[in-house]
């Protein structure tokens, strides 16, 4: 029994020695998250505006109903997002939204230093994300 | 009745029904995209294809296929569904499939149909289709890459509305639906393209890009504004009126609506809405508090006591009625009325001395079904386009003989069948004349269980059709073929359409009206009406509750005229913009100067507002919960879409709190409370709220029970002058309402004057000319309009706008004299 207690510990004493630890020292040392990492959401620019379109779709499959989108139409006749925002407090960051999107205007980033003071400042607008 | 069997499922049905109709009764969902309720069979799409056992070795479109005794049907096997599925793809070839962008996507048939048959891929190529989109018009947007030559738009406004914008031009895949000389949209703007439309080649533009159909709140209620009472489904987003919904499930219009009811509500949501009470303080109009509104408004009618004159519009909810006669009956008034010119004289009284009846006879469904009909004083296109468009089918689908008496011609004089008796303005009554003279003269008319036949007879000596014809214009012929037609007819509809601007001659024109009702065997046959078609949404409330001079009470012209003498001392004006609609500007002028204490509720500061003690912000149709009445006499419910912008309040809610300032105990727990309240001693009395369902309540049943006394009229008179003005109403607009919705606005914004082409070319003017136009000693400034429809010598001029000032020159009489200059 005794022999047992001691094959369990090695274990445990081996994830002691230097060199096994998971433990990052944040913010000295920094993650690269892996490519499919969900974190701050991004909208794709292209030439003169964002690639959203203003469907409406993100808005209506997010389950936390965190994204306001509010369409209109520009000089050039086309649908365009004339306010696009995402509560981040209320986000669960589940990836849907990106998902459901027709037109590839949405991408989440691997950015998940996301803390701050204000309530406001987790309301991503369409500028914010636009970065 | 036919027996066959769907899917397993027996089903009887109807000779004339189709395999489609059949499927649907048994609860069968065939897939359709051409097809619609409302329409003939056309069979353009080929995406409802069934299997028929009975015809083996090819599918068979089942929206046009008859059924048959003993059919077997299958609606789904592996085989219709591939080739379901292979007519999308054909159809989707040239489809510029833009979902993201489309307004349409969510509620798209296409859309749906892709996706329930997995249409991932397409096996054919082709080019898409790059035509331009049409904005020429501000309120339809037609996008023909989207389109999939349904040929639902083509029908629908053929069929129905009667106007023929569209057709299908070119062949094979350079098929596309086109405009005249594809020019673009121009036309009525009544929407029913739009609404008919399976995918997003047509849709709203007052609505672009405003929300997807999922986020919208859907608000069955009324139309606000004729008395057509059409159903409408607010679409709701945010406490705002975005759009109204396509909806054929409720009322009796089957989903049409006309450019008021489609493209009017925008007024609802304008920013020009009043928020607050407003009383007036040295002199200007400042905000206040609802509590001390309320408290000068009581003092103010306390005072005066039963010198308070109450007029009100014809728009408020038939609860609200109600509390607005508590009102007066607390204040200890009979002085209230409900329309300037009373121009409902010809239902509350002209009616009642002939049929008994202060009500139309009969239900528009019925006039579908009519072999002749009679329509007065305007093809009812422009009054209520909705029946106008029931009258069209009735001439289109039923071959009605369509007769119409009117001083214009109007689109369904076009019709085939249909004859135009155009007479200058005030002789309508004349040709009436004739044509019971024609009635008595030729045997055709029904004299069993008739009264005052002899003094008929003996009152029509100088209405021999060539004397008619010789005073009005009208022919002979036309008078008699008019006269055979109606008194040949099985079913048979009479039309008199009434309201602010059509005053002169109310009585006496339903009074003859009702003698041919009468003669042709109209009155009281089943299936046959006379149908007295008020302007606002609850004018017919207005008269079956009474809101009318009670005992020694003022009609609306002498309360005007009493305020004026200063006999009446304060004026209550609801819902009415009575120094704009009224006919008679001065009038109205001298009486709210000689009031002393004037309270205007209403949306807006009106031009009548603007000249009172204290204004009371009220609330729109989409406001509101209640009844109201329609021309057909049908009770229909309306459910608030939205809440009322600041403090303004319901006039339900406005009179409550005013009866409880004036002392009165009673308050009632909801609007079904007062509906119970109402009914006593009204023609409501068997009806419960409750039972005022999808298709409201129609008082009275189907038909009314009439009574059958002829009464003698005499002729109308007309001005001898070498141009008379006519006003009325104009198909875009309503009252004076519609004024401040941007729909109508945008394709009429401003008054004008219409003349026909010959008087135009005579004075050599062009459409937007500006033209003095000269009359009863005062002179307006008018853009000139020019159409065929007017006679010579005949000049018309709708009466909604404030900036024309046009009651300065009309004055309640059929026509005006006038002088042109330009
Ligand atoms: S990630 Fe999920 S919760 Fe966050 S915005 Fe997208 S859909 Fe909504
Ligand atoms: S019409 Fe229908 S299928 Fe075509 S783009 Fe619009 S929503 Fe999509
Ligand atoms: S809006 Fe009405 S009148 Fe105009 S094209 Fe469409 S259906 Fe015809
Ligand atoms: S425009 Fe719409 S309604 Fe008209 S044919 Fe094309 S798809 Fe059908
Ligand atoms: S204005 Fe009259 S005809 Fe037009 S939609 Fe409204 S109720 Fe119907
Ligand atoms: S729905 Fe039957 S052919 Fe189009």
């Amino acid at each position: 029994m005794f022999k047992e207690f001691i094959q369990g510990l090695s274990i445990t004493f081996k994830h002691l020695l230097p060199g096994h630890s998971t433990t990052v020292q944040y913010p000295d040392e920094r993650l690269t998250p892996s490519p499919r990492f969900r974190g701050l959401h991004r909208l794709v620019p292209t030439q003169d505006r964002e690639k959203c379109v203003a469907c409406y779709l993100c808005p209506t499959v997010c389950p936390a109903k965190c994204i306001t989108v509010e369409s209109a139409e520009n000089e050039k006749g086309e649908k365009y997002p004339q306010v696009y925002e995402i509560d981040l407090l209320r986000c669960i960051f589940c990836g849907y939204c990106v998902e459901a999107c027709p037109v590839e205007a949405l991408e989440m980033t691997a950015e998940y230093e996301l803390a701050n003071f204000h309530r406001e400042d987790f309301k991503f607008n369409k500028k914010r994300l636009l970065k | 009745m036919v027996t066959l069997t769907i899917d397993g499922k027996q089903v009887t049905v109807a000779r004339t029904a189709t395999i489609y109709d059949a499927a649907k009764e048994a609860g069968i969902n065939i897939p359709v995209l051409c097809y619609a309720k409302k329409l003939l069979p056309y069979g353009a799409c080929r995406v409802c294809l069934v299997e028929v056992e009975q015809m083996k070795g090819r599918l068979i479109p089942s929206c046009t296929t008859p059924v048959t005794d003993g059919m077997v049907v299958t609606t789904d096997s592996e085989e219709i569904r591939k080739v379901r599925k292979t007519v999308l793809e054909f159809l989707l070839v040239n489809h510029v499939v833009e979902c993201p962008v489309c307004d349409k996507g969510g509620e798209c048939d296409l859309q749906d149909l892709t996706y329930e048959y997995e249409v991932v891929a397409n096996r054919f190529q082709g080019e898409k289709f790059d035509l331009p989109t049409d904005e020429v018009n501000p309120l339809i947007e037609r996008n023909m890459n989207r389109c999939v030559l349904c040929g639902k738009c083509v029908r629908v406004c053929d069929e129905i509305v009667g106007y023929g914008s569209y057709s299908f031009i070119n062949r094979g895949f350079e098929t596309k639906i086109a405009t005249a000389f594809d020019r673009g949209l121009d036309c009525e703007f009544c929407g029913q393209c739009v609404s008919m439309c399976p995918v997003g080649a047509i849709l709203p533009r007052p609505f672009k890009f405003k929300a997807r159909p999922w986020q919208l709140k859907e608000v069955d209620t009324v139309c606000g504004y004729c008395g057509n009472g059409c159903t409408v489904t607010l679409g709701v987003k945010a406490n705002k009126v975005e759009t109204i919904r396509f909806n054929d499930k409720t009322g009796v219009n089957d989903g049409n609506l006309c450019i008021r009811g489609r493209f009017g509500y925008s007024y609802v949501n304008s920013t020009e809405r009043l928020t607050t009470p407003l009383i007036r303080k040295d002199g200007q109009l400042v905000k206040a508090g609802w509590d001390e509104a309320l408290a000068a408004v009581s003092k103010g009618f306390k005072a005066a006591g039963k010198n308070l004159g109450i007029i009100t519009g014809a728009r408020l909810t038939n609860e609200e009625f109600y509390l607005l006669k508590k009102v007066a009956a607390t204040v200890g008034t009979t002085n209230l009325d409900h329309s300037g010119g009373e121009c409902y004289k010809g239902v509350t009284e002209g009616l009642k001395q002939t049929l008994g009846v202060t009500a139309s006879t009969a239900t528009f469904p019925q006039v579908e079904k009519a072999d002749a009909i009679l329509a007065i004083r305007s093809d009812f296109y422009e009054t209520h386009p909705v029946f106008g468009m029931v009258v069209n089918q009735a001439v289109k689908r039923n071959h009605a003989k369509l007769s119409i008496v009117a001083d214009k011609r109007g689109k369904f004089g076009k019709l085939p069948d249909a004859r135009s008796l155009v007479t200058k303005p005030g002789l309508e009554l004349n040709v009436l004349n004739g044509i019971a003279r024609v009635l008595l003269d030729e045997g055709l008319a029904v004299t069993d269980g008739v009264a005052g036949l002899d003094e008929l007879k003996k009152a029509l000596a100088g209405f021999a059709p060539e004397q008619v014809a010789a005073a009005t214009g009208v022919t002979v012929d036309a008078l008699q073929q008019t006269a055979r037609e109606l008194a040949a007819a099985k079913n048979s509809a009479i039309l008199l359409a009434y309201g602010l601007p059509y005053t002169a001659y109310s009585k006496e024109l339903a009074t003859a009206a009702a003698n041919i009702a009468i003669l042709t065997g109209n009155a009281g046959r089943e299936g046959s009406g006379l149908y007295l078609c008020g302007e606002k949404a609850n004018s017919q409330g207005a008269i079956d509750l009474a809101v009318l001079p009670g005992n020694q009470g003022l009609g609306a012209q002498a309360m005007l005229a009493a305020a004026a003498a200063g006999q009446v001392r304060s004026l209550y004006i609801v819902n009415e913009d009575p120094l704009v609609s009224y006919p008679d500007q001065g009038k109205v002028e001298a009486a709210l100067a000689g009031a002393e204490f004037v309270v205007v509720q209403d949306l807006f500061l009106t031009e009548t507002a603007k000249q009172a003690d204290v204004v009371l912000p009220a609330a729109s149709f989409a406001e509101k919960d209640g009844t109201f009445t329609n021309a057909e006499r049908r009770l229909q419910r309306l459910h608030p879409g939205i809440t009322s912008p600041g403090s303004a309040k319901t006039d339900q809610a406005i009179f409550q709190a005013l009866l409880v300032s004036l002392g009165d105990k009673v308050v009632y727990t909801g609007t079904e409370a007062i509906f119970d309240a109402l009914k006593a001693g009204t023609p409501y009395a068997g009806i419960g709220y409750a039972d005022i369902g999808l298709q409201g309540a129609v008082w009275g049943g189907d038909h009314l029970t009439v009574s059958k006394q002829l009464v003698p009229v005499g002729g109308g008179a007309t001005v001898d002058a070498p141009f008379q003005l006519v006003t009325g109403s104009a198909l875009y607009h309503s009252g004076t309402m519609s004024t401040h919705a941007s729909g109508p606005n945008a394709v009429i914004s401003a008054p004008y004057v219409e003349f026909g082409r010959e008087d135009a070319a005579a004075l050599q003017l062009v459409d937007g000319d500006m033209v003095q136009v000269k009359g009863s000693g005062c002179e307006l400034q008018l853009q000139a309009r020019v159409d065929n429809r007017l006679p010579q010598g005949v000049l018309f001029a709708p009466y909604h706008f404030a900036s024309a000032g046009l009651n300065r020159l009309y004055k309640g009489e059929a026509s005006v004299a006038v002088e042109i200059s330009k």
